[in-house]
């Protein structure tokens, strides 16, 4: 494969062509030498597999639909690989014509589209393996028709999805597909958690191959030495030789057992010293690398199943180290030596032995494939069962509003039957297999015992009675390894399925990572400037698009639009919780990018519109971010957020319990109690996304009235859907679909009579409907609203 | 809010049907409409149920996502303009239909799947295998790490060594 990877065709450049592309295509007439921007994909118009590519250069876009298959090269003798590329058909355009290309989305597939003037014409489609190519291309064009260069973001060396080195579809996370990921097999790296014990390790694995040699070497003096030395000598006489002899020997066994216990006992203890923290590295492990996922990780993934693999996942690979890998050196090691101490004893029966014995390993083999898969299936089980748990926890409320307790009783014991039913398939499997291997060992046993049996009969010189039992005594010790390796092989299967999710989260690459050289923000002011901004969660679906704003240090700004229009984005992208794809957010001249991540959070305090309190008092959720807060700061920041008073009802006050299990609070409780959480870590930037959306109007403006004292120095963003309470802000930006639309002060937008104008409107006209708007602090009910 | 009240016109909701609804073909592959006398030169079909339910509840909207009217039922179209919309619906919708398993290999928690489709050979990768591919009924829907989906329409009349591969992913 080495070599073939070397013989791989060079790649073309970034947004060009192979030279063997450009070659091609030459010789089928096309203009391939004035190649501006090109991007290749899979698809032709009708939906069919193929490969196409597309270019534009100064005058003309071009579309190829053709085949290109990687091979040997024919003509030359030579071993590099070559693309063999077939043009079926093409299509040319031309550049002063088509006035915008448009790169849509769809479920599984995309299409590009060129716009002339009104008309529009359907280019190509292609799958979502290629949807980032195609949208690069369409950014491309526009850039080129706009300033007549491309002016494009850097992008990373390697296509997400395909592997570096042979470009077969892989995880857009990882580098190299299945044969060329490097991440190593999962023992091979379950053991790398053990590199801090190598000491204990090594002492460990010579105890235990000491106790395996004592084990081996006991039938020897037990069994043959006694029946063909000791007793044979001694049958009959009752001579005092003959009883000292056999005291010897039961006192010289009586001493091997004693040193094999306390060698055992010894191990036991190491290995009891070192493994809690091992299972201790692995847990610290998973949970660090959770940390530093981006947030993105987290809405993908059930809550159930990710504590499954820092708990469960995290066990079963303790379990198997602390007893399966043990056994797996002392029940190898054993083997080895009863099967040299058999062939020395007896080689034609051993080599018998040997034929036979394969078929054991046979049964192993085919039972660890089959548990495998069923232990996947067991765990997917059990997690949904877990997940379905707590999804019914904290949806009881609305299962009681709905009166819906016995559907889920019902899909709970759906689930748990399937649960229930994977596990018993499980359990008859293994309880089939096992038999089956044992079955074949009771077959040696007897074909030995019968073949050995005739040897002695016929005084075969090389067969006694003592060296007989001492076989069969040997061939009964091998039973228990086998036993144990088909039990290990299902064991084995558990803790590598377990390390197979393990290792997803500790591979898994951080989306958002702090630069070597980030610096810190020294004597920051709070100047936020965010230039030609870009950003989309998924390629070809722009949440962001070309956002320019400066909000100077100091300043309240408030940011309007519809639902989804893109605003939390781009409080997330300030928080840099996400990265633009395109363009910048500078801090005070500095791109966000190149700040260090605690100098960021430090200066950047964010209340966003889910509030989660953790488990802890109210005074430790308010001391979140600054752990050495005086309960003065703590009063001051509650007073601030207008918590204080509702605290002090409250019969525990600032020590009352909340989060999972504790007391429960209404939603804008929650809210104020996060706001002082904030206040209390004093950034220069505040963004408040919907933080006031969950109180009444009163508390809503008892807080921006706090707010209003404290914003001094303070830059604040404040995401609102009520208009009126951002009537206070310095400026306000209104978005739609992920475009600035409007900015300027609350007056000034609306004697502009604008979109800001509408919306205000079109709220009143609601307020009014609903009686509220005479007096605006008639509150929205807040009380009740349990969460 | 009574039942009562949720009814298609308090929602301004249209449901087309052949007498006041027409789709055409528009030249470079897009689909029009006229829908209640209007003429939409460019309108996207959208499914309520993609998975279960493919061929009722169908939501007509032209390009500025602008709803213009739900195809309760697809059969109630005569078969012209079945054929239309189920081009543009594949369109979007498009979902090669698997006809072999020819592999399925794990790795560290991806899944590589090599398979056929039709004649042609196919490889993707699978992340979250439990999450990605689903039965609906006798058909089993695989989504890649990409977002390009896959189909099989009868998982029990797919040949048996494709249907031992993916069977112990299949719950």
């Amino acid at each position: 494969m080495k070599k073939n990877m070397k013989n791989l065709p060079p790649p073309p450049e970034k947004g060009g062509l192979s030279p063997a592309e450009q070659q091609a295509f030459t010789a089928a007439g096309l203009p391939a030498q004035d190649v501006l921007y090109a991007c290749k994909g899979d698809m032709d118009e009708s939906l069919c597999y193929c490969t196409s590519w597309l270019w534009f250069g100064a005058d003309k876009i071009t579309v190829v639909i053709g085949q290109e298959e990687i091979g040997p090269a024919k003509k030359k003798k030579s071993r590099r690989l070559t693309p063999e590329i077939t043009v079926e058909r093409h299509a040319d355009f031309a550049v002063a014509d088509v006035t915008e290309i448009t790169c849509e989305r769809y479920v599984s597939t995309g299409r590009l589209i060129f716009r002339k003037d009104k008309e529009i014409v359907y280019a190509i489609s292609f799958s979502m393996s290629c949807i980032e190519a195609f949208d690069r291309f369409a950014k491309a064009y526009a850039s080129y028709k706009e300033k007549g260069v491309i002016d494009l973001p850097k992008e990373d060396d390697k296509k997400p999805g395909t592997c570096k080195k042979c470009g077969a579809p892989c995880d857009p996370d990882k580098e190299y597909c299945k044969k060329h990921n490097k991440t190593g097999a999962t023992a091979v790296r379950l053991f790398g958690f053990f590199g801090g014990y190598v000491p204990q390790i090594i002492v460990i694995v010579a105890i235990m191959l000491l106790g395996s040699a004592i084990a081996v070497f006991v039938p020897q003096i037990s069994t043959r030495r006694l029946f063909d030395d000791v007793l044979a000598d001694a049958a009959g006489t009752g001579s005092q030789q003959a009883l000292a002899a056999v005291g010897t020997l039961v006192l010289s066994i009586f001493g091997i057992k004693v040193l094999n216990t306390a060698l055992s006992s010894f191990r036991q203890y190491i290995q009891g010293t070192i493994m809690p923290s091992v299972i201790y590295d692995i847990k610290v492990k998973i949970f660090k690398a959770m940390q530093r996922l981006s947030v993105g990780f987290y809405s993908s993934k059930q809550t159930g199943s990710l504590m499954d693999r820092v708990m469960r996942d995290a066990t079963n690979i303790y379990w198997f180290f602390v007893d399966g890998i043990p056994g797996i050196i002392t029940e190898m090691t054993t083997v080895i030596g009863v099967l040299i101490m058999m062939f020395i004893m007896n080689a034609k029966l051993s080599l018998l032995i040997l034929v036979l014995a394969p078929t054991v390993f046979i049964l192993l083999f085919v039972g660890e494939k089959l548990w495998r898969s069923m232990h996947h299936k067991t765990w997917v089980y059990r997690s949904k069962v877990s997940s379905m748990v707590s999804d019914n926890i904290q949806g009881q409320r609305e299962i009681k509003a709905f009166a819906k307790e016995d559907e889920e009783y019902g899909r709970f014991e759906k689930a748990s039957g399937a649960f229930r039913d994977a596990e018993l398939k499980l359990a008859l499997t293994e309880a089939t297999v096992f038999p089956l291997a044992e079955v074949v060992v009771l077959l040696l046993t007897v074909i030995v015992l019968g073949i050995g049996s005739l040897m002695v009969a016929r005084g075969d010189s090389s067969m006694t009675t003592g060296t007989l039992l001492s076989y069969i005594v040997y061939l009964q010790m091998l039973t228990e390894p086998f036993d144990f390796l088909a039990w290990v092989s299902n064991w084995w299967s558990r803790c590598a399925d377990s390390a197979q999710r393990v290792f997803e989260i500790v591979d898994a690459p951080a989306e958002i990572t702090e630069k070597e050289d980030a610096v810190s923000l020294e004597d920051f002011q709070g100047n936020i400037e965010i230039k030609d901004l870009d950003f989309e969660y998924e390629p070809a679906r722009p949440v962001i698009k070309a956002f320019n704003l400066k909000i100077d240090a100091g300043q309240m700004l408030g940011i309007v639009g519809k639902t989804g229009a893109g605003k939390s984005t781009i409080a997330n992208l300030i928080a840099r919780l996400y990265d633009p794809k395109k363009g910048s957010i500078k801090l005070d001249g500095i791109d966000l990018r190149d700040i260090r991540f605690d100098s960021l959070r430090k200066n950047i305090g964010l209340v966003s519109q889910d509030i989660y309190l953790f488990m802890g008092s109210i005074a430790d959720n308010i001391r979140y971010a600054k752990p050495d807060a005086t309960m003065d700061e703590v009063i001051a920041a509650a007073k601030a957020a207008a918590a204080h008073d509702f605290i002090m009802k409250l019969p525990d006050a600032y020590e009352t319990y909340v989060g999972s299990g504790g007391q429960k609070l209404s939603g804008g409780e929650k809210q104020r109690i996060s706001i002082a959480r904030t206040i209390i870590q004093d950034p220069k930037i505040l963004i408040l996304d919907e933080a006031t959306a969950a109180m009444d109007t009163e508390t809503e403006r008892n807080i921006q009235n706090s707010l209003s004292k404290l914003k001094t120095g303070r830059t604040t963003l404040a995401i609102a859907h009520r208009l009126s309470t951002l009537r206070d802000a310095d400026c306000l930006a209104v978005i739609e679909e992920g475009t600035l639309i409007e900015y300027g002060t609350f007056a000034e937008l609306i004697e502009q009579k604008g979109a800001f104008y509408k919306l205000y409107e079109l709220q009143n006209e609601a307020l009014k409907a609903a009686g509220i708007l005479q007096d605006e602090t008639n509150d929205e009910e807040d009380e009740g609203e349990e969460d | 809010m009574h039942n009562n009240d949720i009814t298609p016109d308090s929602l301004n909701t249209l449901y087309v049907t052949p007498e006041n609804c027409r789709f055409y073909s528009v030249k470079a592959g897009f689909l029009g409409a006229e829908i209640g006398g209007e003429t939409h030169d460019r309108v996207i079909l959208k499914r309520a149920m993609p998975f279960k339910d493919p061929d009722h509840y169908i939501c007509i909207t032209d390009v500025e996502k602008n709803e213009l009217g739900i195809i309760r039922d697809l059969a109630e179209f005569p078969a012209d303009q079945q054929a239309l919309i189920g081009e543009e619906l594949g369109l979007r919708y498009f979902c090669p239909v698997i006809t072999d398993i020819l592999s399925i290999k794990e790795k560290m928690g991806h899944f590589y799947f090599d398979v056929k489709i039709g004649d042609v050979k196919k490889s993707f990768t699978v992340k979250d295998i439990s999450k990605n591919v689903r039965a609906h009924g006798s058909n089993v829907d695989i989504t890649d790490v990409d977002g390009n989906r896959f189909r099989i329409t009868d998982f029990s009349a797919i040949n048996a060594k494709s249907r031992r591969k993916l069977e112990p992913y299949l719950y």
